[in-house]
């Protein structure tokens, strides 16, 4: 249930991205796609309530564009101030760090929301 | 030349990716486990061997009183223990406290090794002790290390099975709230045992031996001729030695044991390093043997070989990323672009001790961890770190093999009692239950 419930959140969000082909890179795209694929496969099987699962995945979607946006603009200024060629060295070598902190940051914070969301439950069983 | 570096920058991407899958197989087999490969400890009181621990010090004062005083207090029957101390030629008050405890209980006793023989290293020091050896079953802790009471029990059952050569069983870090380097290095073990070496069992595959919080059999360990003092990696080369015998290696993860990890960069460095040059010495050893050999299944040999090869990963990353730049920096195929954007997540699939962070987190969770979680994204300092230890391995054992120059010198980790404060809270509850607190109330 999670799972399709998660599926279908997923390929509704891409579907709206890939119409949007013309503002986001390719490079944006597939990092959302591997948070996507993480979240689906190893955190929405966990404990939970599932409306606090989509949830999370609806912000991580929402922390990668807004970060895709937040890298263009500074990539529009760089390119301003440090001319085409300058920014384009340091998007390539230091992009593909610059492209996961996002998903590693979100993924952690998500699990660590369902971890104490379990602990919460566990301690409630207990307590009962 | 461009179609070549290509191909080069393809063959890396692909070399990557294989490590990626199997950790992503790792991470969702430690979430689902089989269920026709049972793993908890079995519960068989009525087999229980006769055991040897060796227990290697040098220069241990600060640690070695409390894994004596540990030894004491094992649930094992003592008519079948025997605990020997080597002694390995320490110049500080390590003798001493060990022959305090050998006068009190007669099952513990000590090897002194001479400062002419001594100091060469953990794999000569444990040859030595196996020499006073006269149990069947033969295991080792290091001096800062602290097991469960009854950790000889749960290791030790596995043993029934006449095919099962050696055991490991779990390590987790004690002094964990001390630094940011012993909080990586506390996230680097769950993702190590509680994912990777539990997945490996559970799948069949080969659990690697670890060096410490583990055993052999007596018989197994004499045949193959010992510790080989040579390897920087001796606890892997042993783990491939007993599959190439043709026996196996079983993980143990209930069977929990704390250990001191190391505390600064400097420290890491000095380790890192030592296993690293170990581990690609055993490539260079074992991966031809490995890929002829009979007694393997094809799933172990696939294993074994991403297993042997896997401190050479942070270079190949590095290769990667230098050679993905260069390619896309002059008019690439658009394809290579696609390729390039794969290389982030393999780059955090080499952060720590080789676990992807999804890795490391979900064994996190598995523990019942709650804050950790905060620190996973800074696993890329030590993934940074590794890929310098490693160059710089791969570079010094180069060197040694066109000079001529043996690369057998011993880093001894230095341990200074610190998590010793931890203790009371660690010794009436698992180190899960344990963690779980230190994630309350820090430190």
């Amino acid at each position: 249930m999670h799972m399709s419930v998660g599926i279908g959140t997923t390929a509704i969000m891409l579907l709206i991205y890939f119409s949007l082909h013309h503002i986001l890179n390719e490079t944006a795209l597939i990092s959302i796609t591997i948070f996507n694929f993480l979240f689906i496969f190893l955190l929405l099987p966990l404990e939970g309530p599932l409306f606090q699962k989509v949830y999370l995945l609806v912000a991580g979607n929402i922390v990668g564009l807004v970060w895709h946006f937040i890298k263009s603009s500074f990539g529009a200024a760089s390119v301003f101030y440090l001319g085409a060629d300058t920014f384009k060295i340091i998007t390539v070598v230091i992009g593909p760090i610059i492209d996961l902190v996002w998903i590693v940051s979100v993924w952690s914070l998500s699990l660590s929301v369902l971890a104490s969301a379990k602990r919460r439950n566990e301690g409630d069983g207990e307590n009962n | 030349m461009i179609l070549v570096l290509n191909m080069i920058f393809v063959f890396l991407v692909m070399f990557m990716s294989a490590y990626l899958a199997r950790h992503y197989i790792f991470t969702l087999t430690a979430l689902y486990p089989q269920k026709g490969h049972p793993h908890h400890t079995p519960n068989d009181t009525a087999y229980q061997p006769t055991v040897s621990v060796l227990i290697p010090a040098r220069n241990e004062e600060k640690v070695i009183r409390r894994i004596l005083q540990r030894m004491t207090e094992l649930t094992y029957p003592k008519e079948k223990l025997e605990v020997i101390v080597i002694d390995d030629a320490s110049t500080d008050q390590t003798s001493e406290i060990a022959e305090e405890f050998a006068k009190e209980h007669e099952y513990i006793k000590v090897a002194h090794r001479s400062p002419e023989d001594g100091g060469k290293g953990k794999p000569a020091a444990l040859n030595h002790g196996l020499k006073y050896v006269t149990r069947e079953i033969v295991c080792c802790f290091d001096a800062d290390y602290y097991p469960q009471r009854d950790i000889l029990e749960k290791l030790t059952v596995c043993f029934k099975d006449p095919k099962v050569g050696a055991v490991q069983g779990r390590v987790t870090v004690l002094n964990e709230p001390n630094t940011l380097v012993t909080r990586l290095v506390a996230l680097e073990r769950t993702g190590g045992y509680r994912v990777d070496q539990f997945a490996r069992d559970n799948l069949g595959l080969i659990p690697q031996f670890g060096g410490t919080v583990g055993g052999f059999r007596r018989s197994l360990i004499e045949s193959l001729g010992g510790w080989d003092a040579d390897m920087l990696a001796e606890d892997t080369d042993l783990t491939f030695k007993v599959y190439l015998a043709g026996y196996k290696v079983r993980y143990v993860n209930d069977a929990e044991c704390y250990e001191e990890a190391v505390e600064n960069w400097r420290s890491y460095w000095r380790q890192r390093s030592r296993w690293a040059k170990g581990h690609m010495q055993c490539a260079f050893r074992h991966l031809w043997p490995l890929v002829k050999s009979k007694n393997l299944r094809l799933r172990e040999k696939v294993d074994g070989f991403l297993l042997l090869n896997v401190y050479f990963v942070p270079i190949v990353v590095g290769l990667a990323w230098i050679l993905g730049a260069t390619l896309v920096l002059i008019h690439p195929p658009s394809w290579i672009k696609i390729l390039w954007a794969t290389i982030p997540i393999s780059v955090y699939s080499s952060v720590g001790n080789f676990a992807p962070f999804f890795e490391v987190g979900i064994g996190a969770y598995l523990d019942g961890r709650k804050r950790i979680y905060w620190l996973i994204p800074l696993l890329l300092l030590t993934f940074m770190f590794n890929m310098l230890i490693c160059t710089k391995a791969l570079i010094d054992l180069c060197v040694s093999k066109i000079t001529g120059r043996r690369q057998h010198a011993w880093a001894k980790t230095l341990h200074n009692g610190r998590g010793n404060c931890y203790l009371d809270d660690a010794k009436e509850m698992s180190p899960a239950i344990f963690h779980f607190f230190l994630d309350l109330f820090g430190s």
